[in-house]
């Protein structure tokens, strides 16, 4: 199986403006992130907010510019081609975003929101327009009817599934979907994953999958990755291997079971995330980790792998 | 403790809440679900006496707190009611604190105004609930704004004020919404360590069925603004008899041992100006028939549980 996406290494590095009462401070929101996804497979990123998920989903897609490393796409080195070819590329890579509200422009019909791409990439679609239209949305499941509709007469789900149709609009190979349900309720969400995992098997396509949700992670995807501050801290192999890194047990330890009778006893992590502004040396979760010991405070634990199952801890489970 | 009866409330001639009823114990905690737009938050609202507010009026029924029916209170005497007797989280913490305001003197105000206790006493018993929710240094943390805090933290804060009065009943409308899951897990575990040590009365509204199952005893699924199955938690979850309350549950994703597909439920909630005829739920329900369209269902009732559905009897037979 060859490889869609080849990250290396990847980072990014913000930084606060200074002031005259204030030192400029930087923060790596994205630190060394390194994996394949290979064509046809789900990869999920997991983690809380400000572990630089949606960051990574940014620097993949080059909507925002790494400080390091590197990323290769189907044989091309994304970090070496000018802003016109990155564009060109761009059609074969779309991203969904979590907030389908803000995704659409509120001026446009939904015939206009999805002919949009072909548009942006001067593409003319090989169907007249309207038909080309018309089969995306039934391809979303969405009734060819509402073509003439506005942003503001259709449900959050509904928005949800226009914003799928245009990043298909181009038979992109790559979807990086970010937090794709996150707003919308239950039943929708169900609908929303349903829907990706038909146009996965009927398109052949390949995700990157972003959520917080780690039920909803290990039901969609193939391999897990899983980020603490910037940082991935464990890349399980498939969705039945156990925990190794702490943090990444206290994530399935935090989520709960629909079903009563498997209620858990839930272990009081202390503390929360601490800045990433300035973070001490050693392993960023060592505050709040019941093994931490003398070795996490000064040395930074690298992500080594055994047997496809790699972990970035000192003391792994 | 708290018990509501067939509430029904109106904005004008719209009446988006009709015939919701639930009872809530000291000790006990009671849940109450259904998507955005089914009626909860209102229900919490009607509860704590909010209603004039945002225009709204109780049309039917009763809520009784120590066996008195309130709807009918003056705003003045509501006013002991709200925050002394009955404390409210709500969602979103960052709204629910004053950003101009340290935190201290915002805790301070309740047990003033609540409890008539002077300003010292208030703050040592404000220090007295910081510490018992867990809350590092609640001295210094007494003299911090909102935004020098994280999102949990400023979570915990609204529980600190909803609890310094020491109410008896606590209504929690998604209290955990807005906080990343090792967060919400440490927040659900607090709230339930307090119904076990104060003796409270929990109602905990959510769209998630699985902090349900975590800590509810009881639940009440509310679906367009009705209440359509209610019972303990184990026996509803066990088996569900409305179609909604199956299709909710089967949204949620499982662990690996389960490969069930999630199927969602097609269609959307209907506004409150075109709730449907007959049962509420009927255009989205796979198991309708001619005679939901036009009749709205009597609540059937098994054991403790009730569901409002002509088919209920039949409905826990069907594969889930």
């Amino acid at each position: 199986m060859s490889n869609l996406l080849e990250v290396r290494d990847l980072s990014k590095r913000f930084t606060s403006a200074g002031g005259p009462f204030r030192k400029a401070r930087s923060m790596h929101a994205v630190n060394g992130v390194t994996f394949d996804l290979p064509k046809g497979r789900v990869i999920g990123v997991v983690g809380e907010s400000g572990c630089g998920k949606s960051t990574l989903a940014r620097l993949i897609l080059r909507l925002i510019e790494p400080s390091g490393g590197g990323v290769n796409f189907d044989g091309d080195d994304l970090l070496a081609k000018t802003p016109g070819q990155m564009r060109k590329l761009r059609a074969r890579m779309q991203m969904v975003f979590q907030d389908p509200y803000s995704a659409i422009d509120p001026r446009y019909t939904l015939t206009r929101a999805v002919a949009e791409p072909f548009e942006v990439q001067g593409v003319t679609p090989a169907k007249p327009m309207a038909e080309e239209v018309a089969d995306l949305l039934e391809m979303v499941g969405l009734n060819p009817g509402l073509a003439t509709s506005y942003p503001h007469q259709i449900s959050g789900g509904q928005k949800q599934r226009v914003g799928i149709a245009r990043a298909l609009a181009l038979r992109p190979s790559l979807l990086v979907l970010d937090e794709p349900t996150a707003s919308l309720d239950v039943s929708v969400q169900a609908q929303i994953i349903g829907l990706l995992e038909d146009l996965r098997a009927e398109l052949g396509l390949t995700y990157l999958f972003i959520s917080h949700d780690l039920s909803l992670v290990k039901y969609f995807c193939d391999e897990i990755l899983v980020m603490y501050l910037g940082r991935v801290v464990e890349a399980l192999p498939d969705t039945s291997a156990p925990a190794r890194h702490p943090y990444t047990r206290t994530l399935m330890e935090s989520t709960f079971e629909p079903d009563p009778k498997k209620r858990r006893l839930i272990a009081p992590l202390e503390g929360e995330v601490p800045s990433p502004f300035d973070l001490p040396p050693g392993c960023a979760f060592a505050d709040r980790c019941p093994k931490a010991s003398a070795l996490c405070r000064s040395e930074t634990p690298e992500l080594s792998a055994d047997n496809g199952h790699a972990v970035a801890c000192h003391h792994p489970i | 403790m708290l018990s509501v009866r067939d509430l029904g409330v109106a904005f004008g001639s719209v009446q988006p809440l009709s015939g919701v009823s639930f009872t809530v114990s000291p000790g006990e905690t009671l849940g109450i679900v259904g998507e955005s737009g089914s009626g909860k938050s209102l229900t919490a609202m009607s509860v704590m006496g909010l209603l004039p507010l945002i225009g709204g009026r109780i049309t039917g029924g009763t809520v009784e707190f120590d066996g008195a029916d309130v709807t009918k209170l003056p705003e003045r005497a509501y006013r002991k009611l709200r925050g002394g007797k009955i404390g409210l989280i709500t969602q979103n913490p960052m709204t629910s604190l004053d950003p101009l305001q340290k935190i201290g003197p915002q805790v301070d105000d309740v047990a003033k105004l609540h409890m008539g206790m002077t300003g010292a006493e208030a703050r040592a018993r404000t220090v007295e609930i910081l510490g018992t929710l867990r809350i590092p240094e609640p001295a210094l943390i007494c003299d911090r704004y909102p935004h020098q805090m994280s999102g949990g933290m400023k979570q915990r804060i609204v529980i600190a004020m909803a609890l310094a009065a020491d109410p008896d009943v606590l209504i929690a409308d998604e209290p955990t919404t807005a906080l990343d899951v090792t967060v919400q897990a440490q927040i659900i575990r607090l709230l339930d360590d307090l119904v076990k040590e104060r003796n409270l009365a929990l109602v905990l509204i959510t769209h998630d069925m699985s902090v349900v199952a975590q800590t509810c005893d009881k639940i009440v699924v509310m679906y367009a603004g009705r209440a359509v199955e209610h019972g303990p938690v184990e026996a509803i979850f066990d088996r569900p008899r409305h179609p909604y309350t199956q299709a909710l549950i089967a949204c949620i994703p499982r662990g690996l041992d389960d490969a069930t597909r999630l199927t969602g439920i097609e269609g959307t909630v209907p506004t409150v100006l075109n709730y449907p005829k007959g049962c509420p739920f009927h255009p989205r329900c796979p198991r309708a028939e001619a005679i939901c369209a036009v009749e709205p269902p009597e609540f059937s009732v098994e054991g403790d549980s009730a569901a409002a559905c002509h088919f209920a009897e039949v409905a826990h037979v069907q594969p889930a």
